[in-house]
């Protein structure tokens, strides 16, 4: 699935930022910032991010006219972002290091026996929904805690594919990740979130 | 036969849909049979949804502004590149 703009809409939108139009970027910067800053907000922080998303736009208004259309724009604007976030990652020789060889979190695989049923079976079901939990800020504040001590491809891959709804193929393309190794990445990092959920849901501590 | 830790290991590709149609039964016939498997899926998958509502809406007016300001001077520059390359 992808944003609320339409194929056509999207192509016009498309001519008119060629054109420099100021109205079509002011809806461009309106309708994609938030994705583009989420991006960029798993390699820097938040003002490190904006700023390049800032600078992203500016790229922007100079290359849109090189823009093809193969990928969608949403997905073009993202990748602009990952490039530079990746460069500005290599210049100060930060490195994004991910282990793909096990699919469990380690604290999962503990709570099963050798002969592979659970010892420690999940302990409650969680009833409420996900807009009800996300009202108690306490668990709102936990969440964001834990996401940011995520590994930094465990948690791109996360928000680009549950809160951005990129399609796997996209992630895999900003992401320069297989798509075994997407798989493998999603599935260790919302095993975090199933954990801290329960953590939260049974002691009331992040 | 598909015990529980091997369900949890592929529990996210079952959530996405992404198992070929045997795994897909396999996991079904299993969840038949054990609470605490169904009780996972179910965890795991309310975990998705609570990250899909976490991140949403959290738009940053100030930013937008921000970003407005420097297109908006970035733009008083502008030249038509496309036709430069001709
Ligand atoms: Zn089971």
């Amino acid at each position: 699935m992808d944003t609320s703009v339409q194929p056509d809409t999207e192509s016009s939108l498309i001519e008119d930022l060629k054109k420099g139009n100021a109205t079509a970027y002011k809806h461009a910067v309106r309708e994609y910032s938030p994705g583009m800053l989420a991006v960029a907000r798993f390699y820097q922080d938040q003002s490190g991010a904006e700023e390049i998303v800032q600078d992203c736009w500016v790229t922007v208004i100079g290359a849109i006219h090189k823009f093809e259309g193969r990928s969608g724009l949403k997905t073009w604007l993202h990748r602009i972002v990952a490039n530079r976030c990746k460069n500005k990652l290599r210049a100060t020789n930060r490195e994004v290091s991910t282990d793909f060889s096990e699919t469990l979190d380690p604290e999962l695989a503990s709570r099963f026996k050798s002969n592979g049923r659970w010892s420690l079976p999940p302990k409650l079901i969680f009833h409420e929904s996900a807009d009800t939990l996300m009202e108690n800020e306490a668990l709102s504040d936990c969440l964001d805690k834990h996401l940011s001590t995520l590994p930094e491809t465990q948690r791109s891959a996360l928000m680009l594919y549950e809160a951005h709804q990129h399609k796997s193929e996209d992630v895999c393309n900003i992401l320069d990740v297989s798509a075994s190794n997407l798989r493998v990445l999603l599935h260790r990092a919302r095993q975090k979130i199933f954990l801290m959920v329960e953590t939260f849901q049974e002691t009331g501590e992040c | 036969m598909l015990m529980c830790k091997g369900l949890a290991e592929i529990a996210s590709d079952y959530i996405d849909d992404e198992l070929n149609s045997r795994q897909n039964l396999s996991v079904k016939m299993h969840l038949m049979m054990c609470k605490h498997c169904r009780t996972f899926i179910g965890n795991l998958r309310a975990s998705t949804d609570l990250l899909k509502a976490h991140s949403s809406g959290r738009d940053n007016e100030e930013m937008i502004r921000r970003i407005d300001e420097r297109v908006a001077e970035a733009l008083k520059t502008w030249t038509p590149e496309g036709n430069n390359t001709e």
